[in-house]
């Protein structure tokens, strides 16, 4: 008991959806229709009422996006980010960060990554209708994570002592690295 | 969009925790107890229970499980204690706000 107009749809939502997300919405459309088809309507009607009642493809993949759990760890590692940097910019600044035995090469891929990470949380935080583009977020916060964990490795290792600054920067960063390990179970489950 | 929709998209968490308030259901059902309640007031796109349930899931206001019934597989929600306190706290906000506005719109003459 199918229409092709709710196939088209069904398979709509299984292109823009992870499988279970669409499975779920599939299923109360199908409800929907055959609902309408045992109060008598036929099959061209009851698709259409179905169809009509659930709302078009766009708003409902749409919803589905803004409750992503990408876009809001992605969020919410962007929020916190100035914080952790300012903490880092201060501390850095005063420990004389460009006298310590730090190579060059892993301060560039340092930027490098954190240039992209950045760049993948901010796609991720502001997807509107592509669910796709929200999981660029579960590769970009195990970054952010490992980000946080060399910058302190790195600061610990190079810097000649611990500062109040520097305290203060690796705490904020092992506060980030704990929310952000937290939320990687969600993120890679989606 | 039309003010009762505007109006019912504000509160679309909390009307779904109160259908879940009597036991687990899953979304086709939801929709059906929002419709059986509100009439043509409720007259959201269907569509979008779905991902406000998934929301209030990862707020920890519910739990989802698949069920099999009749060879259809389901997703059934049922509220946890958070989702509980957070329904009691928003009736408890609702009456006030609504006697408020009642008080205003319909003074005793």
């Amino acid at each position: 008991m199918t229409s092709p107009l709710i196939d088209s749809y069904v398979a709509g939502l299984h292109r823009r959806l992870p499988a279970a997300l669409a499975e779920e919405a599939a299923g109360g459309l199908t409800e929907t229709y055959e609902h309408h088809l045992a109060a008598g309507a036929g099959e061209q009607e009851a698709a259409r009422a179905a169809l009509a009642e659930f709302g078009d493809l766009t708003t409902v993949a749409g919803e589905f996006t803004r409750q992503a759990p990408g876009r809001s760890a992605a969020r919410l590692l962007l929020a916190t980010g100035p914080v952790a940097g300012g903490c880092w910019a201060a501390a850095l600044v005063l420990g004389r960060a460009w006298t310590w035995p730090v190579p060059a090469a892993a301060r560039l891929s340092f930027g490098a990554v954190l240039l992209v990470a950045v760049l993948a949380l901010l796609a991720a935080a502001t997807s509107r209708h592509s669910y796709q583009r929200t999981r660029l977020a579960a590769a970009a916060s195990p970054a952010i994570l490992a980000l946080d964990a060399a910058a302190v490795t790195a600061a610990l290792a190079a810097a000649p002592a611990l500062t109040p600054a520097l305290g203060t920067a690796v705490a904020a960063s092992l506060g980030r690295i704990a929310v952000t390990a937290r939320m990687l179970p969600r993120l890679a489950a989606r | 969009m039309r003010a009762e929709a505007q109006l019912l998209k504000g509160h679309l968490d909390t009307l779904l925790l109160a259908s879940l308030e009597d036991g687990p259901r899953h979304g086709y059902a939801v929709k059906q107890a929002l419709r059986a309640a509100g009439g043509a007031t409720f007259d959201l796109p269907t569509g979008t229970i779905y991902p406000a349930l998934r929301r209030l899931e990862a707020a920890g206001l519910v739990t989802g499980t698949w069920t099999e019934d009749g060879g259809r597989r389901r997703r059934s929600y049922a509220l946890t204690p958070a989702g509980r306190r957070r329904l009691a706290g928003d009736r408890a906000g609702w009456r006030d706000f609504a006697s408020a506005v009642t008080a205003i719109l319909e003074p005793a003459r």
